[in-house]
């Protein structure tokens, strides 16, 4: 008994055990690399699909903005719940999170998209306002004038005879850019996603 | 500095109660500031002890987007706090609403509206580490020399 | 002259043994609860409101906000009953997934609720130990979904990651890990003497009262209700034998038990779905199309039933919620705290009853 408290006594009264009983603290616990973390920017170069846009669940989280460097998604925390389904869904591998980019190259999993645009003629007051407002349009027919009126038939949507025609819903890229313009809720568009395998798709 | 002052620093940097409130939230900010008391955590390391009670608290925290119930609620709560006193918005919802600020929702974000926040901590939720870093780096900043920066 | 004083004892909203606002107004004679009465509606939040004209990507998320704890049974819900509308059937290997990913919820979930309620009787030793078994848990959901609480794991027709080779060696580890440490605390649960004076005999619900008011979960399977599980109508657990477990004396004891015992029992289904899970696709397509359903699941605290109606291209018209808390907020105000003896004891019977006031207001 007697040496083993003279071990302690020495093991106790060394400065470094001292030091470390009275000071050191546990390292702080570490974020390991499967967390999905707000999605950073990979170095690809984005093609401003906006497909991040259109999947993203929460408002106001993710936009694709244009730098020095060309278009690039930009996150806003505060608004991001890094869910990781813009990261699922980019094409071109622009952004990462975690291990999901990963893991999506070894199971080969993806989405398929289909977009529809519905209007709810009751609500409609033919203002326009989703045909100036969407980007589509913007590209098609620059010279579409405010009320969203234009001679050009390539456009997806316009207001012709007191009436919003749909033209090409299938040029929608599901932006809800037209839904957040509407000052009345009367154009919704419907995004239908399909979870799969792409290698599927593919063979 | 006084000596008085020097002290109260010292007492201050190794006693931090934590009250938490929650205004509105899914739980899921909650739990994981009850994950911050485990164990692998360690807060009372930092001298940091959570326990709801305004009435001791240093640091108030809320989460989740403002439910029209906590209209005066959240301000007493706010004013029964002795000074010197911060509060921390855990998650997005204080911070935005995130995913319930819409059309036809109840709540009303952000917190800042209604009580003084000092800190966020974007995430949803947040992790713990994340919690207790921004518990860590905002105490020195409201607590040192709170007496000498009053005058 | 001995003199008795009717008090209204109101506790809440902000108490330091809730973890969310909730009130209980009690009628008392002297320390004995007479009467009690619940206040709700500090957290609603009207999801169910702003879930509508969403599609599924959007839906999938909110439904897992109603309730933070339990996410994922939510998730797992809200997807089956836009599958089971729509037609979409999942892979194998994705649904063993999912019980996997649901388990290791009910298992955190589970200790949660214990570790709640040795926290509010005071042992906080035991309750310190549970709360980092939680911890491995949370690590496992982590590894496998990628975050801790909110995991966006299931999506209509299958997963979205799939488990990988080192990762079940690693959740393997853990559950053995898991298993070795729960013998100890629930021998410290048991055998601890004040423990049982503090939980046995003490907000008794008897089998007729769970049936009266409606108890679900461990609630009812600890008063003798074994059939009240969901998970018996689920394909993947009746692929994998599952029999519910159940207790017959109601008191508080019986409901930490029942939860112990469940976590052993899910540590055991995960073991088999490991066992029985074959490699193959993870995901099997399929759109959400126009159709109206109802379905149900076991969620933590007890059943979770999903009512949902879409339109053609897969937006919710309708949706209705039904939660478990709100049943067992119920049996416990009206059924559990009647009779209880002390004022102690009407936070730790209330929190033994794992209220969840989230998922009840939503």
């Amino acid at each position: 008994m007697g040496t083993s408290i003279t071990y302690y006594l020495q093991e106790m009264l060394r400065g470094e055990w001292l030091r470390k009983f009275l000071f050191v603290k546990t390292a702080p616990y570490e974020t390991p690399p499967h967390f999905r973390d707000y999605p950073r920017l990979t170095g690809k170069e984005c093609n401003r699909c906006l497909n991040c846009m259109m999947i993203c669940p929460t408002p106001g989280a993710i936009e694709v903005l244009k730098t020095e460097e060309g278009w690039n998604p930009v996150i806003y925390p505060g608004h991001c719940i890094r869910c990781g389904l813009c990261v699922e869904a980019c094409p071109e591998g622009v952004l990462m999170s975690g291990r999901i980019l990963e893991s999506q190259f070894y199971e080969n999993t993806g989405y398929s998209y289909t977009f529809h645009l519905t209007v709810d003629t009751t609500r409609c007051m033919r203002c326009g306002n989703c045909s100036v407002a969407c980007p589509i349009n913007k590209e098609e027919d620059p010279q579409l004038a405010a009320g969203g009126t234009g001679a050009n038939d390539e456009v997806i949507m316009r207001v012709k005879g007191g009436e919003l025609q749909i033209l090409h819903e299938e040029k929608c890229t599901g932006c809800k850019t037209c839904e957040e313009t509407c000052p009345n809720s009367a154009i919704r568009v419907a995004r239908v996603i399909e979870a799969i395998h792409v290698a599927e798709e593919e063979g | 500095m006084s000596f008085l002052q020097s002290i109260k620093n010292t007492v201050r940097s190794r006693s931090i109660h934590v009250s938490y409130v929650n205004v509105g939230s899914c739980n899921g900010c909650d739990i994981e500031v009850l994950a911050m008391l485990a164990p692998r955590y360690d807060i009372e390391q930092y001298g940091i002890y959570v326990h709801n009670n305004p009435r001791e608290a240093d640091i108030l925290l809320v989460t989740g987007a403002f439910t029209p119930q906590w209209e005066d609620k959240l301000k007493s709560i706010w004013d029964k706090i002795p000074e010197p006193k911060a509060a921390i918005a855990i998650g997005n919802c204080p911070i935005s609403g995130c995913v319930f600020n819409r059309r036809g929702s109840f709540v009303d974000p952000p917190v800042a509206k209604h009580i003084p926040i000092a800190a966020e901590v974007p995430g949803c939720p947040p992790r713990p580490t994340e919690i207790l870093n921004a518990v860590l780096s905002l105490a020195p900043v409201v607590f040192k020399d709170y007496e000498e920066k009053q005058q | 002259m001995k003199k008795t004083v009717d008090v209204s004892l109101p506790i809440g909203p902000l108490h330091p043994c809730f973890k969310e606002p909730a009130r209980i107004r009690c009628e008392t004679k002297g320390e004995r609860v007479i009467s009690a009465e619940m206040d709700l509606g500090y957290v609603k939040k009207g999801i169910e409101r702003i879930m509508r004209g969403r599609p599924w990507q959007e839906v999938m998320f909110l439904a897992e906000r109603v309730c933070g704890i339990c996410s994922v049974i939510h998730n797992m819900v809200c997807i089956e009953t836009l599958e089971k509308l729509s037609g979409i059937d999942v892979p194998e290997r994705a649904a063993y997934l999912r019980v996997i990913v649901n388990e290791l919820d009910r298992i955190q979930s589970h200790l949660l609720a214990n570790f709640s309620y040795c926290y509010t009787i005071e042992h906080e030793t035991l309750s310190m130990y549970l709360l980092n078994l939680r911890e491995t848990a949370m690590d496992m959901l982590e590894l496998i979904t990628g975050a801790r609480v909110t995991c966006a794991y299931m999506v209509p027709g299958g997963v979205r990651f799939d488990l990988r080779d080192e990762d079940r060696l690693t959740l393997e580890e853990a559950l053995d890990h898991m298993e070795k440490e729960l013998d100890r605390y629930v021998g410290m649960f048991k055998n601890g003497p004040l423990i049982a004076q503090r939980s046995k005999g003490v907000g008794i619900i008897s089998r007729d009262d769970v049936i009266e008011a409606h108890g679900v979960g461990p609630v009812a399977r600890a008063s003798g209700i074994p059939e009240s599980d969901r998970r018996l109508e689920h394909p993947t657990y009746r692929k994998l034998g599952f029999t519910p477990l159940s207790y017959e004396d109601g008191d508080n004891y019986a409901r930490i038990m029942i939860r112990f015992d469940e976590v052993y029992q899910s540590i055991g289904l995960i073991r088999r779905c490991l066992e029985n899970m074959v490699p193959g696709p993870i995901r099997g397509g399929g759109t959400v199309t126009a159709g109206e359903a109802t379905h149900a699941g076991e969620a933590p605290r007890g059943e979770l039933t999903y009512y949902v109606k879409t339109d053609e291209y897969g937006r919710i018209i309708d949706i209705a919620i039904r939660t478990p808390s709100i049943m067992n907020i119920e049996s416990c105000a009206h059924y559990m705290l009647e009779g209880v003896s002390s004022a102690a004891d009407i936070t730790s019977t209330f929190i033994s009853a794992d209220p969840c006031i989230a998922c009840a207001e939503r």
